[in-house]
């Protein structure tokens, strides 16, 4: 795999339906009401159910995955949280690598919404 | 306090470790690839596992925190450091949370049928920092994961407790019925004047302001301006229900100003745990729309 | 000795269930409460001749004699001031008997104070009244207070400060009132008695006051049957008799509001409608078997301990400290739970729960009724009664 400084990774765009939200909540056991019960959300002061934070780690890991293909190894992935991202969203990840050191590369990446930047972060993966 | 009890917590080091319910195992592992849309075959396919690096079927290394999720029954252990942190801002009053940062690291990728263990401490309370949220302590805690005594991997996790700032004020402030005889006092805070009603008969100052002198039953009135300083005489933090106008928790102060008459109005500007009996005061005044201008109060250093 | 004392009696009480969402209009609960109350009196309504209520009352006397099926009406009046009306509902229907104005009056309260109009909200319909009382408010509402628990703070934040009473001083008070409850079974709180611990770590409403210093809200009605002491024996129960009854209204006297007294920490109109109790009846605070005194919130409890003559000035915290208002102590307080613990029914539930002391039917019932005190809301004009065996 040819990679060098400054290569974008294609965008990863998920549609952030309720069914996305609620799926995601309970597979990663999380049954905070927050992310399922719009009800709830909403007496809570938010606007609508919304991601919980074990999927933003899972996405990120998703959108590296799928450009560094099944034989890369995630090291790290650090995540710093921004707005809320609630059901209806659409979240689009972009990133582009920031260091390269041998195999190790570091992967700059920004998932965003209609409101701004939900989850910003890096993610250290050793490419095969 | 918060920092006492943050430094035990600190000194006390890891908790006791937590076993995951289930050992790693692909069922929940192909729920969770289903659930995001990832398709990376080494989860969930044997045949193209097997030709990986990996060399057989592994779990997402970002999944590690699923194994050991508290789920829909459990309890928080007693020795947990963040749920021992949390109690103790809820009671100063930072009870609104929110994560910041979520960094996890991972040694190696875990296989079906492992069992993982995790403990957690406490590593850093700082604050009180002023946030766009809200006054608040940022929070942090490690927590690892293990396999026998094997550390597989960490995760600093990291949260704002914070303050929510008072509520926005719903429906507009009640308006006072203004009488013949209590205009003077509202066309006086109109235009930053404190006034105080004075029979002109024998002198006598008097709030709230009526028709006819108590003292001597003249009906010949006027008003002094106040000089608007004084002590507050007894007050209300007034936390629920909502106040048409008025942003919760607010303080309501009796005053006894100098000119010897009490007088009722908002303190604003004030921590309400800093309120107390006796406390000078001055009046300011806020206007509401061009008919209504309200005195409150503010302190006096 | 007052003419008035001893001439009357209450010979009937009736009340409809209490709860939080009646799905009954207001004027069904009063139909149902003067009803059951007349038939509790044994007799029908056509033998009431007068009606009493509160101004707050929204059941017109006219409606409720309609409904009842009482033909004619010769007395019927209202009483101010919210819950300080009571006690004196029962002092205008025993002045009505004495002097042959009417021979059987009933008197009612009934709302849906909890699923319709909640005076525990702030109120800008009568905060904004255009009458004198309108003008009084716009030195408190426009300026942020305006709940009842809110006025009752600022007088509570004083007493504290004069008299170095506690939040747990005040938080003994709903302490004993739902202990009663719990073992009254028409409480709301039946069964859920409360610790000091409970009410320390309830949330602030109106600092000092927590949610457990207030007391709660809720629908029903209450109706209280009053003729001549003469006729009361002739009837099935053992009567009530009305040994004093008093209204007050102090100096300098506002609604919930009256502040700009030299002294704030009492309730002088309580403490004149003592000294009128006292002497109607010839009695004195050690007489009294057990007292039902007004709890929408809890620090006033205390000062109508002192207004009443039980203790001095900033000494009911002491008074109250070691057992005195449980049932079997020297002032049995509330034994039906108050409104902290039964129900607010803006204080008639009180008065009937004195009859049924003095009748031996009461829930928690005290040994050897002799005189039962009770008194009717407080921070406004207000009024009691001494009902006796």
């Amino acid at each position: 795999m040819m990679v060098a400084v400054g290569d974008t990774l294609p965008e990863l765009v998920i549609e952030v339906t309720p069914t996305f939200v609620v799926s995601t909540a309970f597979a990663t056991r999380d049954y905070q009401d927050v992310h399922h019960d719009r009800d709830a959300a909403v007496e809570r002061g938010s606007k609508d159910i919304f991601l919980n934070i074990l999927t933003d780690t899972g996405l990120v890991q998703r959108f590296v995955t799928d450009w560094a293909g099944p034989n890369a190894l995630v090291r790290d992935i650090a995540i710093r949280l921004g707005v809320p991202c609630y059901a209806y969203e659409t979240l689009t990840f972009t990133g582009h690598v920031s260091e390269r050191d041998g195999k190790l590369v570091v992967v700059d990446v920004v998932g965003r919404n209609s409101i701004g930047d939900h989850v910003t972060g890096t993610v250290r993966v050793e490419l095969p | 306090m918060i920092r006492d009890v943050a430094d035990q917590v600190i000194a006390r080091g890891e908790s006791s470790r937590r076993a995951a319910p289930d050992p790693v195992n692909v069922p929940m592992v192909r729920h969770w690839v289903e659930a995001l849309g990832d398709r990376n075959p080494i989860y969930t396919d044997p045949v193209a596992a097997a030709a990986s690096v990996h060399g057989g079927l592994v779990a997402p290394p970002a999944m590690v925190q699923v194994w050991t999720m508290f789920g829909l029954r459990c309890t928080r252990p007693a020795d947990d450091p963040l749920g021992a942190m949390m109690s103790v801002l809820d009671e100063a009053g930072f009870t609104s949370v929110v994560a910041t940062n979520c960094e996890q690291t991972y040694h190696r990728y875990l296989r079906p049928g492992e069992e993982v263990t995790v403990g957690a401490r406490l590593t850093d309370v700082v604050g009180p920092k002023r946030t766009a949220l809200g006054d608040g302590w940022f929070v942090t805690t490690v927590s690892t994961w293990y396999v026998g005594d094997e550390p597989v991997a960490e995760m600093l996790f990291r949260v704002l407790k914070f303050r929510p700032p008072a509520e926005e004020p719903v429906g507009d402030v009640l308006r006072p019925v203004v009488s013949l005889d209590t205009e003077f006092f509202w066309a006086g805070t109109r235009v930053g004047e404190l006034r105080i009603q004075k029979c002109l008969a024998c002198g006598e100052v008097r709030h709230p302001p009526g028709p006819m002198c108590p003292g001597c039953g003249s009906t010949e009135l006027t008003h002094v301006v106040a000089d608007g300083v004084g002590e507050i005489y007894s007050y209300v933090v007034h936390h629920h229900p909502p106040m048409p106008g008025k942003r919760l928790p607010f303080v309501v102060a009796l005053v006894e100003l100098a000119e010897g008459v009490r007088l009722l109005a908002e303190l604003i500007d004030a921590d309400p745990a800093e309120v107390r009996v006796g406390l000078p005061v001055r009046v300011d005044f806020q206007r509401i729309d061009d008919e209504l201008t309200l005195p409150v109060w503010r302190v006096r250093s | 000795m007052s003419t008035l004392s001893g001439a009357a009696a209450i010979v009937g009480i009736g009340a409809t269930a209490f709860s939080k969402a009646s799905g009954r209009t207001e004027l069904r609960l009063a139909a149902q409460c003067v009803r059951s109350a007349i038939a509790d009196a044994g007799l029908s309504p056509s033998d009431v001749d007068g009606l009493v209520t509160f101004t707050m009352d929204t059941n017109s006397e006219i409606a409720v004699a309609r409904e009842v099926g009482i033909p004619e009406l010769s007395f019927f009046s209202r009483i101010s001031y919210g819950g300080g009306a009571a006690c004196a509902t029962v002092q205008q229907a025993a002045m009505a008997v004495a002097t042959g104005v009417a021979s059987v009056v009933v008197c009612y309260r009934a709302f849906n104070e909890r699923s319709g109009q909640r005076y525990g909200r702030v109120q800008a319909a009568a905060a904004q009244q255009p009458t004198s009382t309108g003008v009084d408010n716009g030195w408190h509402y426009p300026m942020g207070l305006g709940t009842p628990a809110a006025t009752v703070a600022m007088f509570a934040r004083r007493y504290m400060h004069e008299y170095g009473a506690t939040s747990e001083d005040f938080g003994r008070v709903a302490v004993v009132d739902r202990k009663h409850a719990a073992t009254n079974p028409h409480a709301w709180f039946h069964g859920r008695p409360i610790t000091i611990e409970d009410h320390q770590s309830s949330r602030w409403i109106a600092e000092p006051l927590r949610l457990l210093d207030c007391c709660q809200e809720s629908d029903g009605g209450v109706a209280l049957v009053v003729t001549t002491t003469e006729r009361a024996r002739d009837l099935p129960h053992r009567p009530a008799v009305v040994r004093a009854a008093a209204q007050g209204s102090g100096a300098d006297q506002y609604v919930m509001n009256s502040y700009y007294r030299p002294d704030i920490t009492g309730l002088p109109e309580m403490g004149l409608v003592g000294r009128q109790l006292w002497g109607q009846s010839g009695l004195s605070p050690e007489d009294m078997s057990a007292a039902v005194l007004y709890d929408h919130f809890t620090p006033f409890v205390l000062v109508q301990l002192e207004e009443l003559g039980f203790c001095k000035p900033g000494e009911a915290k002491d008074f109250i400290a070691d057992g005195t208002l449980e049932l079997d102590g020297r002032l049995p307080l509330n034994p039906h739970g108050g409104q902290l613990g039964e129900a607010y029914i803006h204080g008639m539930n009180g008065i009937a729960e004195a009859v049924r002391q003095l009748r031996g039917t009461a829930a928690n019932q005290v040994a050897a009724v002799r005189n039962v005190l009770v008194t009717a809301g407080t921070g406004v004009p207000t009024s009691a009664l001494v009902l006796s065996a």
